[in-house]
């Protein structure tokens, strides 16, 4: 009924949906593992840069003593003495990633990048051509690690949410197919927990209605779900069953909003050190707004403290993607909001991104200087790296490197680091 | 206090200035209003601090005195007592006693001494005007002020007393209306004052189409209008209205003449594809054509087709679809002219019939 690689891939039955599920086995680790030959078969933890005390994320071997993403370092250690700590490169993760997905497409152009190192593939129109959704993603495994020498796990099934689960099952380096017909029975005992976007509230939800596994959420009215979580609960009901109805996305959504956070040294009292990581913050995002040809009119500027966060949303007169007018917010949101509290993180948000100069104003004119300005800044820093060129406060700016979001995205506005 | 009063001589009034009470409150005896009975006279008075309306009507008064009293729930027991019925109402210790029939209430109160009043207004200016032609004035160009924008003396509607007429100006920094009624003012510089969102929208309620004349006051930071048993108070905003006339485009040399429901239906239809939260659409503006055309992010189009008489060189201009909307739904004469430079200056709006109401509209960039 699973069916776990080395089957026969000849299948004569036609999918009526057919996804496959690409999962990275411990991707960031495995590139180190790639790279750097000596780390092979070692424990290996990724941090952010050298000074990071998180492991964002472990090869199979420091795994195997109990380390995992999430956890402080030295609690890291404590599990398994001989664990080697590496910086994270995330430019070098990210050109992976992007490696992965294009050799993926090849396969099926219906592809959906679901994090850096997920995807989804749609092979449904792919079957006259390939022959069985099993065969194709043999065929996936084979495009990723031809693109990347990495190995990696597939789920097959007949739906998202399934095949998801079934990538899950067998890792690293497995296949596990689901056919769509023995989803519903498969899935009946698996508790709700197990499928993809099911969490603590939804799962204290169902069962509060007696619902623990997923073949329990199927006896439920679908208007019990559906009278809480709208349209996501008749989902999450179908879901249960083997029948995620979700499509494969393929546009990166407009974004809701564009922001930038760091950490700071902890307990920053200097106000000084704060302006210059606002600066920071202020140049990113700006300049984030500007390579997508975007421009925003609110802003959240927040500071946290040991008690959580100060600060505040602001609006520009005119929407605008200036670095230093962003600059000048969080200069006055700092002298409004802080008094002196020590500060552990900054963050600066655009909450409103929407494109540029669309809607013409009556009364302000365009600093058209300023765009040129900042048209040079953004070519030399994309020639050079970045902030080549910077406000001169940046040069004391933190050595510390940039993190790459699990939601990072080959294309659009998730394309940063 | 004490008095008896039949229902619907009570709940007019009480509905005309309900409206400034918030219903969330920081300040507890701002949710009340103040009630004040004096020589069979009742007046009724509520304030957010900023607006301040005030009622009075003629009422047989057993016993003089002020209290307040909680607006929304007196509101709500006057509204849902049976018509035509008759109300006793008596002040008793700390609490108000309400009599109808065989309905009983008793409400909290707070002394008269905590509700917030306006200082002594010392006018400056003064005029009476058509309660009818201020109503227009109003309704003409209410809906271009804007909201909560950080430039805050955008946030209302700016009344310019000229010699030989009355303006009001209202812009969100997109689009601009302006609407003047010709009539003899005593100034000479032309002062211009801001009336804020909030008070224009109460305003706006109470005014009535009648050929009643209202007096309009206003001092260094008030403005108050006076009606029929109605006394409207606003605080100004305190700020520099921009040079509107310097954004009315003067020289626009493309003329276009259009019926209005003919352009306004056509509209309607094509923005239903438009993106919903960019609202653009597309007008070009060919010779003897004018082509409508909308999408939105899904791809889905729209286009529509408008005979027109123009023969200039070939317009394409994109707007924001409910400006324009805004502007054709205040005007209402048949035809309307679309005065136009090119696709990246403003258009102006206006009824063929004559000049009082100006629309100026900034384009889109699509």
């Amino acid at each position: 009924m699973m069916i776990t690689d080395n089957t026969q891939t000849h299948c004569p039955v036609y999918w009526p949906r057919a996804i496959i599920h690409i999962d990275m086995n411990a991707f960031f680790a495995s590139i180190e593992q790639r790279d750097f030959p000596e780390l092979r078969g070692q424990p290996v933890a990724i941090t952010n840069g050298e000074v990071g005390t998180c492991v964002i994320t472990c090869s199979y071997e420091a795994r195997a003593y109990g380390v995992h993403t999430g956890m402080r370092l030295p609690e890291a250690r404590k599990r398994c003495r001989g664990l080697i700590q590496r910086p994270a490169r995330p430019e070098i993760y990210a050109t992976v990633s992007t490696g992965i997905m294009r050799a993926l497409e090849v396969v099926s152009p219906d592809i959906e990048v679901f994090s850096v190192d997920e995807a989804f593939l749609d092979v449904t129109r792919c079957q006259r051509l390939y022959g069985s959704p099993v065969y194709m993603a043999k065929l996936a495994k084979q495009a990723v690690f031809d693109a990347s020498g990495l190995l990696s796990s597939a789920g097959v099934s007949g739906d998202k949410t399934t095949a998801k689960f079934a990538a899950k099952l067998n890792k690293p380096d497995g296949l596990t197919v689901i056919p769509p017909w023995h989803a519903r029975e498969i899935l009946h005992d698996q508790p709700v927990t197990a499928l993809c976007g099911i969490a603590e509230g939804i799962e204290r939800f169902l069962a509060g209605h007696g619902a623990h596994c997923c073949g329990d959420v199927g006896k439920l009215p679908v208007s019990v779900l559906a009278r809480r979580f709208g349209n996501l609960g008749r989902r999450i009901w179908l879901m249960c069953q083997g029948e995620d109805p979700d499509q494969i996305h393929q546009d990166v959504p407009a974004p809701k909003s564009i922001g930038h956070g760091k950490v700071v040294p902890p307990d920053t009292c200097d106000r000084d050190i704060l302006l210059t990581y606002l600066q920071h913050m202020s140049e990113k995002v700006a300049a984030r707004l500007r390579r997508h040809d975007m421009e925003a009119g609110h802003f959240l500027v927040g500071l946290r403290t040991r008690d959580g966060w100060l600060g505040d949303r602001r609006r520009l007169a005119v929407p605008g993607n200036d670095g230093n007018h962003l600059y000048r917010l969080c200069r006055d949101i700092l002298d409004q909001h802080w008094h002196g509290e020590g500060i552990h993180q900054v963050q600066v948000t655009a909450l409103d991104p929407q494109p540029c100069q669309q809607q013409l104003d009556l009364f302000s004119q365009h600093n058209e200087h300023r765009g040129q300005l900042n048209a040079v800044m953004d070519d030399i820093n994309r020639r050079y790296g970045e902030l080549t060129v910077s406000p001169a406060r940046l040069l004391g700016r933190s050595s510390m490197p940039n993190v790459i979001a699990p939601a990072w995205k080959p294309n659009g506005h998730r394309q940063t680091i | 206090m004490k008095f008896r009063i039949q229902r619907e001589t009570l709940l007019k009034p009480l509905q005309a200035v309900i409206g400034v009470v918030e219903r969330r409150q920081t300040l507890p005896v701002l949710s009340n209003i103040l009630v004040q009975a004096q020589d069979n006279q009742i007046t009724l008075t509520s304030t957010d601090l900023e607006v301040e309306l005030l009622a009075t009507f003629e009422v047989d008064v057993a016993e003089n005195g002020m209290i307040t009293i909680p607006a929304r729930k007196l509101v709500d027991i006057c509204r849902t007592l049976p018509d035509e019925s008759m109300l006793d109402i008596q002040l008793k210790g700390e609490k108000i006693a309400l009599k109808s029939g065989k309905s009983r209430f008793t409400l909290s109160t707070l002394d008269a001494s905590e509700f917030p009043q306006i200082d002594e207004i010392h006018s400056i200016q003064r005029f009476q005007i058509q309660e009818r032609e201020l109503k227009h004035l109003i309704e003409k160009t209410h809906f271009s002020m804007a909201q909560q924008d950080v430039r805050y003396y955008l946030n209302g509607l700016m009344f310019e007393l000229n010699a030989d007429s009355l303006r009001t100006v209202a812009t969100d920094g997109h689009r601009l209306a302006m609407s003047q009624h010709k009539m003899k003012i005593d100034s000479d510089d032309s002062p211009q004052v801001i009336v804020p969102r909030k008070g224009i929208q109460e305003l706006n309620r109470l005014l009535e189409d009648s050929d009643k004349m209202v007096s309009v006051m206003i001092s260094n930071n008030h403005i108050r209008v006076e009606m029929d048993n109605l006394r409207f108070t606003s605080k100004l905003i305190d700020g520099k209205f921009p040079d509107y006339k310097r954004v009315i485009p003067s020289d626009c040399d493309k003329l276009i003449n259009l019926d209005l429901e003919t352009i306004k239906k056509a509209l309607v239809r094509t923005s239903i594809l438009s993106n919903e939260k960019y609202r653009g659409v597309r007008l070009i503006f060919d010779t003897n054509l004018l082509r409508i055309q909308a999408h939105n992010p899904e791809q889905e189009e729209a286009e529509d087709e408008l005979p027109i008489d123009y023969d200039g060189p070939t317009i394409e201009i994109g707007f924001n679809v409910n400006y324009i909307l805004d502007a054709l739904g205040a005007i209402d004469t048949e035809q309307v002219i679309f005065a136009l430079t090119d696709a990246n200056s403003s258009c102006l709006i206006y009824s063929d019939d004559n000049q009082d109401c100006q629309y100026v509209i900034m384009p889109m960039r699509l």
